[in-house]
C-alpha cells in the first residue's frame, strides 16, 4: 500500500511539474523568430516542394544579414509530410507542441492544410501563405478561417477568369476543360459551373488521376468536341504532355492554363507544341523587369542558386516569405500570435511582395482576386495582360 | 478442473492498464511537449487496433491483405457520415461503422475461397483501390478527394476533445482489441484459424468448414480495422482519400511482420516500434543526413522501412516477438543454454 502511495504521489508531483510552461509567446525569444513550413519532400510533389522552402530562405537569409524584424532574426523548420493530410497533421502537432513556433507558413497542398484547421483553431496559432491557392482557404465559413491568410486567387476564381478571356478572344469560343480528379481539380470545376449558369454556356469537362501521363482519351475527346479552347487544370507535367499529345493528333486549339501551369519548365519542354500557351500567373514574373522580382535574381546570384532552381515556384516561396515578414513587422516589437493576426488584417492594397495587392480584414483573408495571364511567345513566357479579375 | 485460459499468464493485464493509465501522467511531467508523444501515443493506439485485426488475418489464418488501409477508410467515412450526416449518436456508429468494414471484408472473403499467396495480395491491394475511387466518386457525401471534417466523439453526454481525453478513448479500445484477440486466438476459432494457414487439407479433413472460417477471419479483421478507423476519424478531425493509400497498407503489413507474424504482442510491438521509428528515430537520421551532404534527405523513409523489412524477413523471421521469446528462454535456462539454440 505504502508502494503504491509512493508511486503515486511522484506520479502527481511529476504532472504539477509539468503545468509550468515557457513564458512570453511561444517561438520568439530576445533574437529570434521560430517559424514552422510544412512540404512534400519525397513524395508526390517534391521536385515543386524543395523549391519552396529554398526560396522563402533566400529571403529571410536577407532579412537577417540586415538585422532581422525588430532585431529579431527569423529561422524557419520544415517539416516533410508527403503531401499527406495525416502526416501533415502529425508534422504540425511536432511544430506547435514540441519546435513551438511562432506562427506556420507554406504548408503544402489543399487536402494537407484543410487538415491543419483543427489544429490552428485548438492552439490559435496564425498560417500565413497556405502553398495552395484553393479558393476554400479563404472561405471564412470554415473553421479556422480567422487563423489562415491567403495569398492567392482562388482556382474558381482563375477558370472564372480564363473563359472570360478565352470569350473576349473569340465569342463563339467553345471552352473545355482537362482537370485533375481531386480538390484542386474540384475548385476548378466549381469556378466554371459558376462561369456556365453566369454565361449560358457549356463547358466541355475532362478528368484525370493524379500522376497520370496518358492523356490521348481527354485530348480526343476535346477534338471529337470541337473545342476551339482548353483550359489545363494540372501542373506541369500534364499540360506538356497534353500539348505534345494535340499535336501529335494534328489539334491545334488555344491551350491555357490555372496557375500551376505557369512555370517556365513548361515552355522548355513542350517546345513548338507549347507555342501560345497562356497561363495565369498570382504574381509578376519572376524575370521580369519590377522590384521585387529584380531583387530576387540578385539574391539568386549572390547566393549562387543554381538556374535550374529558379522560376516561379521558387519565387513563390520567395515572394510569400515577404508577406510573412510585413505581417511580423507589423505585430510589433513584442509580437504575440493576436498581435501578428492584427497585424496581417491592416494589409490594404499591398504589392510590395511582387504578386497582387493583397488586402486583408476580419472578415476577409482572401488577400487576393486577381491573376495576370502570361503567353508562351518564340520560347519565352511575356506578360499580355494587366491584372484581371 | 484446467480453465480454458490457466495456461496463460494473465498477470501482464493489471500492468498493462496502469502502465496505460499513468503514460500521460508520466510524460506530463517529463516534457512540456506531452501533447505531441500523445499524439504519437494515440496513433500507435489505433494502429494496433488495426494490425491486431491484420495479424488474425495474415498471421494467425495465412490470408496476405495489402489492401487494409482501404478498411480503415470504410470504417473512417462511414462513422463521418453516418455521426455527421445522419446524426447518429458516436456511441452507435462506433458498433455499426465497424461492422460495414467488416461486411466489406467478408465480401472480399470470396476469392480467398478460390485464391491464395500473391493472388490473393493482389486481389486486396486492388480492393485498396477500388475504396479509394468509390470515396472519390461519393463526392455528394465524402468531399470527394477535398476530405471530409469530422465531429469531436461525444459518449455519455460528454465531448471528447484534445490529446488527453483522445488518448483514453484510444486506449481503451486498443486494450480491448489486444485482449480480445488474444482470447479469441486462444479459442476454438483461433484453432480453426492456425489449422488453415498450416494447411487447408488437413483443416478440411478435421471438419473445419473452409469458406467459413475464411471469411470470418476477413470479417473479424475488418471490424478491427473499421474501429481503427472511426477512431481515426474522430480524433484527428480529418479525414482524405489521400491517407488511405496502398503504401499505408504495406506499413500495416510491415508492422505485422517486424513484430511477428502469428503473435498478437508481435503486432503490437511492431506497430510501436515502426511508428517510433517513423516520428522519432527517421527525423534525426534526415537530419544528420541533412547535416552532412547539405542536402534534402529525400524519401529516407521508405528507404529505412524497406530495409528494416528485408534485414528481418532474413535475419529475424520470427520478429520481435520471436526476439523477446529467445531473450526469456534464454535467460530462464541460464547458465544451462545449449549453445547452438540461440546463435
Amino acid at each position: 500500500m505504502k508502494r503504491i502511495t509512493t508511486i503515486i504521489m511522484f506520479v502527481m508531483t511529476l504532472g504539477l511539474i509539468g503545468c509550468g510552461g515557457p513564458a512570453g509567446s511561444p517561438g520568439i525569444t530576445e533574437d529570434e523568430i521560430l517559424i514552422g513550413n510544412v512540404q512534400d519532400l519525397s513524395g508526390p510533389m517534391k521536385e515543386l516542394g524543395m523549391l519552396l522552402p529554398s526560396g522563402s530562405n533566400l529571403y529571410f537569409d536577407h532579412i537577417n544579414s540586415n538585422g532581422g524584424v525588430h532585431g529579431r532574426k527569423i529561422r524557419m523548420l520544415v517539416e516533410d509530410a508527403q503531401y499527406n493530410p495525416q502526416k501533415t497533421v502529425a508534422a504540425v502537432k511536432k511544430l506547435i507542441e514540441k519546435e513551438q513556433v511562432f506562427c506556420l507558413y507554406n504548408v503544402i497542398g489543399t487536402s494537407p492544410a484543410e487538415a491543419v484547421r483543427p489544429l490552428l483553431a485548438e492552439s490559435e496559432i496564425p498560417l500565413i501563405a497556405p502553398a495552395t491557392q484553393s479558393g476554400t482557404m479563404s472561405d471564412m465559413s470554415r473553421p479556422a478561417a480567422e487563423y489562415i491568410f491567403h495569398t492567392d486567387t482562388g482556382y474558381d476564381i482563375q477558370s472564372g477568369i480564363l473563359i472570360d478571356y478565352a470569350k473576349g478572344m473569340d465569342e463563339n469560343a467553345v471552352i473545355g476543360v482537362i482537370y485533375q480528379d481531386d480538390d484542386y481539380g474540384q475548385n476548378v470545376i466549381k469556378g466554371v459551373e459558376e462561369s456556365e449558369a453566369e454565361m449560358g454556356i457549356t463547358v466541355q469537362k475532362e478528368s484525370f488521376q493524379r500522376g497520370a501521363t496518358d492523356f490521348a482519351g481527354q485530348v480526343m475527346n476535346m477534338m471529337k468536341g470541337g473545342c476551339t479552347h482548353v483550359i489545363i487544370a494540372g501542373i506541369v507535367k500534364e499540360p506538356i504532355i497534353i500539348m505534345k499529345t494535340a499535336e501529335a493528333m494534328g489539334y491545334t486549339p488555344q491551350f491555357m492554363g490555372i496557375s500551376p501551369t505557369m512555370d517556365h519548365r513548361v515552355s522548355l519542354a513542350a517546345g513548338a507544341a507549347g507555342e501560345g500557351f497562356i497561363s495565369a500567373n498570382f504574381a509578376q514574373l519572376w524575370n521580369s523587369d519590377y522590384d521585387v522580382p529584380k531583387l530576387y535574381r540578385e539574391l539568386c546570384e549572390r547566393a549562387d542558386v543554381p538556374e535550374a532552381m529558379m522560376g516561379m515556384y521558387h519565387y513563390y516561396g520567395f515572394s510569400t516569405a515577404i508577406v510573412l515578414v510585413e505581417g511580423l513587422k507589423r505585430a510589433g516589437k513584442n509580437p504575440t500570435r493576436k498581435k501578428l493576426i492584427r497585424g496581417m488584417e491592416t494589409f490594404k492594397n499591398w504589392d510590395g511582395a511582387g504578386t497582387q495587392p493583397l488586402t486583408y480584414n476580419r472578415n476577409d483573408h482572401a488577400g487576393a482576386e486577381s491573376v495576370i495571364l502570361v503567353q508562351i511567345s518564340d520560347g519565352v513566357q511575356t506578360t499580355i495582360t494587366d491584372w484581371l479579375k | 478442473m484446467k480453465g480454458r485460459y490457466q495456461d496463460e499468464n494473465l498477470k501482464w493485464i493489471p500492468a498493462l492498464i496502469a502502465l496505460v493509465i499513468l503514460l500521460p501522467f508520466i510524460l506530463k511531467g517529463m516534457t512540456f511537449s506531452y501533447k505531441y508523444y500523445l499524439y504519437i501515443l494515440n496513433t500507435i493506439g489505433i494502429y494496433i487496433i488495426l494490425t491486431v485485426g491484420l495479424d488474425i488475418l495474415s498471421g494467425y489464418t495465412g490470408l496476405i491483405s495489402l489492401g487494409h488501409a482501404g478498411f480503415m477508410a470504410i470504417g473512417a467515412y462511414s462513422s463521418a457520415i453516418l455521426v455527421d450526416q445522419v446524426g447518429l449518436p458516436f456511441g452507435l456508429s462506433l458498433i455499426i461503422s465497424p461492422i460495414i468494414a467488416g461486411l466489406f471484408g467478408f465480401i472480399i472473403g470470396f476469392p480467398a475461397l478460390r485464391i491464395s499467396g500473391m493472388y490473393l495480395g493482389l486481389t486486396t491491394m486492388g480492393f485498396g483501390f477500388i475504396i479509394r475511387r468509390l470515396i472519390i466518386a461519393l463526392r455528394e457525401w465524402t468531399q470527394g478527394s477535398g476530405g471530409l471534417v469530422v465531429s469531436s466523439p461525444e459518449l455519455f453526454g460528454f465531448t471528447i476533445k484534445g490529446d488527453w481525453a483522445n488518448y483514453f478513448l484510444v486506449w481503451i479500445f486498443a486494450l480491448l482489441a489486444i485482449v480480445a484477440s488474444r482470447r479469441m486466438m486462444k479459442s476454438k476459432i483461433g484453432r480453426a484459424f492456425m489449422a488453415i494457414r498450416d494447411s487447408e487439407q488437413a483443416a478440411e479433413a478435421s471438419g473445419i468448414n473452409l469458406a467459413q472460417y475464411k471469411m470470418m477471419s476477413f470479417f473479424i479483421s475488418g471490424v478491427f480495422a473499421g474501429l481503427a478507423g472511426v477512431l481515426m476519424a474522430h480524433t484527428n478531425h480529418f479525414i482524405s482519400t489521400d491517407h488511405f493509400d496502398n503504401m499505408l497498407s504495406i506499413y500495416f503489413i510491415i508492422m505485422v511482420l517486424v513484430g511477428g507474424m502469428g503473435s498478437i504482442y508481435g503486432a503490437v510491438l511492431g506497430t510501436i516500434f515502426i511508428v517510433f521509428l517513423e516520428n522519432l528515430i527517421v527525423p534525426v537520421v534526415e537530419g544528420w543526413l541533412h547535416a552532412m551532404f547539405q542536402n534534402e534527405a529525400g524519401d529516407i523513409e521508405s528507404l529505412i522501412f524497406g530495409l528494416i523489412m528485408f534485414l528481418f524477413i532474413i535475419f529475424q523471421p520470427t520478429g520481435l516477438y520471436g526476439m523477446w521469446l529467445k531473450i526469456r528462454i534464454y535467460w530462464k535456462l541460464f547458465p544451462f543454454n545449449p549453445k547452438q539454440r540461440f546463435t
